[in-house]
């Protein structure tokens, strides 16, 4: 086999198994862990809400897609299924809050109506409620 | 007087069990794909649901972004390429129990239902009809179902390179742990 030949099969066998590898770590990627993600805003869930309320649109582009850190008081946490969590925070409406999911947590029970939270979490939009999902719990002030 | 006024009360009490309407903000719909190369699963756990037991409506809307896939880049194309979300972030259903006589909400039982209304997803609207079950316990109703859909019915297109891992239909399922507004 000529040199060239040799080079010639060597390069293409090295970008084959790149591009192999490259497209199994892109189609395993995991979700970014938002406990150790730089958030994108800090915000607290009356803001966030009140941004919602005020103009959806508006609020939607700057916020959706985005990780925010949120702080508010915990109105109600409801297991959603043996490993998942909604807890919601209190905002200035007496029908709309901000929802975070939690994905898999240990134990519910941990968390309590009143308390004071910061988490962040990913926001998905505004149906009645403003929406995070992938949330991680940062801080829980009694 | 006396007997009026108790009939006046009697009658206030029907009439708020009766127009009792049920919500939830953390309902859960889920869809699943199965081929032989790939079995996908997407959960939303943040659905909004009203249940109207006195006229039988129901009511659902969901966030498309807050379907969540195990795989990141499963929950990107989704959201991108299938449901485009930025377009058409939210899908809803409006329909109603068929059967509601058969339905005693005023005990808790178990009752099989059968649901008739308009599914939107991605900006297309289909009619769809499907049975599921209402269960009433103390404290609320819990309703489920499972029903099938077809992609490509709400316009969704799905290339040829991955038609292959995305199944022809998707099973839905749907449940939903309602809870009583408070009358005001």
């Amino acid at each position: 086999m000529k040199p060239y030949v040799k080079i010639a099969l060597f390069v293409v066998l090295f970008f084959a198994v790149s591009a192999i590898l490259a497209a199994l770590i892109l189609y395993n990627k995991k979700h970014p862990d938002t406990a150790k993600s730089k958030p994108d805003f800090i915000i607290t869930a009356t803001a966030l809400q009140k941004e919602f309320e005020d103009n959806e649109a508006k609020a939607s582009a700057r916020y959706i897609n985005k990780i925010l850190e949120v702080t508010g008081t915990i109105l109600t946490v409801t297991p959603t299924d043996s490993t998942h969590l909604n807890i919601s925070l209190k905002t200035g409406s007496d029908i709309s809050s901000v929802i975070c999911a939690f994905p898999a947590i240990g134990d519910p029970s941990k968390f309590k109506t009143g308390e004071e939270v910061t988490l962040r979490g990913e926001c998905s939009g505004f149906l009645m409620d403003v929406l995070l999902k992938n949330c991680a719990m940062i801080m829980n002030r009694k | 007087m006396k007997r009026s006024f108790l009939l006046f009360f009697f009658l206030i009490i029907v009439l708020s069990v009766n127009a009792q309407r049920y919500m939830t903000k953390n309902g859960y719909i889920g869809f699943f794909s199965h081929t032989p190369m790939e079995d996908i699963q997407g959960d939303n756990n943040q659905v909004a649901g009203i249940l109207d037991s006195s006229t039988g409506e129901i009511v659902f809307q969901a966030l498309i972004r807050s379907f969540h896939f195990d795989r990141a880049l499963l929950e990107e194309h989704f959201n991108e390429n299938y449901l485009e979300s930025d377009k058409f972030p939210k899908s809803s259903f409006k329909g109603k129990i068929t059967n509601l006589s058969t339905v005693d909400f005023s005990k808790n039982g178990t009752y099989v239902v059968t649901v008739d209304g308009d599914l939107t997803i991605h900006d297309v609207t289909n009619k769809i009809s499907t049975k599921g079950t209402v269960e009433i316990v103390t404290g609320g109703i819990n309703a489920s179902s499972k029903f099938d859909i077809v992609p490509e019915d709400y316009k969704i297109s799905i290339p040829g390179v991955v038609r292959d891992k995305i199944s022809k239909t998707m099973e839905v399922t749907v449940t939903m742990k309602y809870a009583p507004i408070a009358n005001k």
